[in-house]
């Protein structure tokens, strides 16, 4: 083998391993980063779904403790990617540890890689324990297994790509707090969680359709249960664009060594 | 063609930090392979800048860097970077990991199976009386154990040139002659060693060469006894203060 063939296969072991660690550090840490979110998503199944869903009963043909399932897998699958990303990367700056894996022989885009898996795999880990709670509660079919799983997949590279490009430029808690607080999770309020865009007036409607986490809900309630209120191709075209963008963002982030390099 | 004997070789490198602070001003410096040299300087003097620069934490402005002929001081030059095993001045150690995880995760970014990464960190843990904190966590480890790991850190990829910022600052005498002599044998087993340190009778009991460092440019390197004929003077502290002291 050539020297630059080992070194190439070396470089992939340091990407597995980096995103191991993300990985470890996700499982070690359970009661803060996975425990809270799964609870908050089974608590609005209950409040919302099961005790006021009496109220609304039905949305779209499909009754509503099951309409909100989707829309409450993809925020959970989204906030647990971003906030991985954000936190572990600004961790790893602020504490120094960072320096290890950014002074070895790794490139900045396996960098980028590794940090990415590390987010996606929590973020899908938090989808999958929200689906499974969710089923304790509501009986719900897997209409379009693949899609959903690529939704869930291209959401989850997209906002853990968000997390790094949080976690890169943050000089203190704030940045994060704002992105997440003060964007993500109206964004996410807005993007049909709880409703569907048909049953609102202007400007509403057009509010919720100008937000991006409209269409990932929409294609996660596609791929659950078959409904939606938009061409799932159009959703998962949309999903798939932001999520492009956005990693090509914080891959620029990493080539340049914004946070990492002086 | 580089000199692939040439451990490091800086080329008139500079750095200047976004402000105007010019803390590399082109900087030469060459450290032959298996050489042991002691980087000698008052804060400022751009010590830590260079070391971060020759592996990939500092951009320079300009010159080049070259580690056993290859490119280095880039983001992009990950083969230089290989053969480097650093050891910061500042003890940056991940909370979240195990000390055996520690290791074997800093052996695997360079390369490593998890197999030999394992049994490699298993020998380090050995040598630097670690193995009973193997499962521990940094943030429950001494100060001095916490050196020990990043010593360890360091060396675990088996680099064929180590950098070590100031390994024994701050570390009480006991645990700094364990220092000196982990880093005399390694430099034994014919490791190329660059070392900065306020300590001059460090440098005078380890290194080989010393290298006087003053506002981002080597002043004057050579041999201890032979920086004394040079200057005339009867300790090392005394070329040091003629040459750098402010």
């Amino acid at each position: 083998m050539t020297a630059a063939k080992t070194l190439r296969r070396g470089q992939w072991r340091g990407v597995f391993a980096l995103s191991e660690r993300e990985v470890l550090r996700v499982l070690r840490l359970w009661s803060q980063t996975i425990a809270p979110q799964v609870i908050a998503a089974a608590l609005f199944i209950v409040v919302f779904g099961i005790g006021l869903g009496g109220q609304i009963r039905v949305i779209d043909g499909v009754p509503y403790d099951r309409f909100i399932v989707p829309g409450l897998v993809l925020m959970g699958v989204g906030t647990a990617a971003f906030a991985n990303n954000a936190t572990s990367l600004y961790q790893a700056r602020t504490e120094g540890f960072i320096e290890d894996p950014v002074s070895s022989s790794m490139t900045a885009s396996q960098l980028a890689i590794g940090y990415t898996i590390g987010g996606v795999v929590r973020g899908l880990a938090i989808g999958v324990a929200t689906l499974v709670v969710a089923r304790i509660f509501v009986d719900f079919p897997v209409e379009h297994p693949f899609y959903m799983a690529l939704m869930l997949v291209i959401a989850a590279v997209g906002f853990a790509a968000l997390g790094t490009i949080v976690g890169l430029y943050s000089r203190g808690w704030e940045l994060q707090a704002f992105v997440g607080n003060l964007l993500l999770q109206p964004l996410a309020f807005l993007g049909g969680v709880f409703y569907s865009v048909d049953a609102l007036d202007q400007p509403w409607q057009g509010i919720t359709q100008a937000d991006p986490i409209f269409y990932m809900v929409d294609g996660t309630r596609y791929g659950l249960l078959g409904a939606t209120d938009v061409s799932p191709w159009l959703s998962l075209g949309i999903a798939t664009s932001l999520a492009a963008v956005i990693l090509v963002w914080s891959w620029s982030l990493f080539v340049r060594g914004v946070g990492l390099r002086t | 063609m580089p000199d692939a004997t040439i451990a490091l070789s800086c080329d008139a490198v500079r750095k200047t930090f976004p402000g105007g602070v010019e803390a590399l001003a082109g900087l030469n410096l060459e450290v032959r392979e298996g050489a042991f040299l002691g980087l000698l300087g008052p804060n400022g003097a751009g010590k830590t800048t260079l070391i971060r620069s020759i592996v990939g934490l500092t951009r320079p402005s300009g010159g080049t860097i070259r580690v056993f002929g290859l490119p280095a001081g880039s983001p992009g030059d990950v083969e230089g970077r290989q053969l480097i095993g650093y050891a910061p001045q500042e003890i940056a150690l991940d909370r979240f990991v195990p000390v055996r995880d520690t290791l074997t995760l800093h052996g695997r970014y360079f390369g490593m199976t998890r197999a030999d990464a394992r049994a490699r960190a298993d020998e380090m843990l050995r040598v630097f009386d670690l193995t009973d904190k193997a499962d521990a966590f940094s943030n429950r480890l001494s100060g001095g154990m916490r050196r020990r790991l990043l010593l360890a850190r360091a060396l675990l990829h088996r680099p064929r040139l180590v950098i070590l910022d100031e390994p024994t600052a701050g570390v009480d005498v006991e645990l700094r002659q364990d220092l000196w002599q982990y880093i005399t044998r390694l430099h034994a087993d014919g490791t190329t060693i660059l070392l900065t340190t306020h300590y001059l009778e460090e440098a005078e009991a380890l290194c080989e060469r010393v290298a006087f460092i003053r506002d981002g440019a080597v002043v004057a390197d050579g041999a201890p006894d032979e920086l004394r004929q040079r200057f005339n003077a009867d300790k090392l502290e005394d070329v040091y203060l003629r040459l750098v002291g402010r």
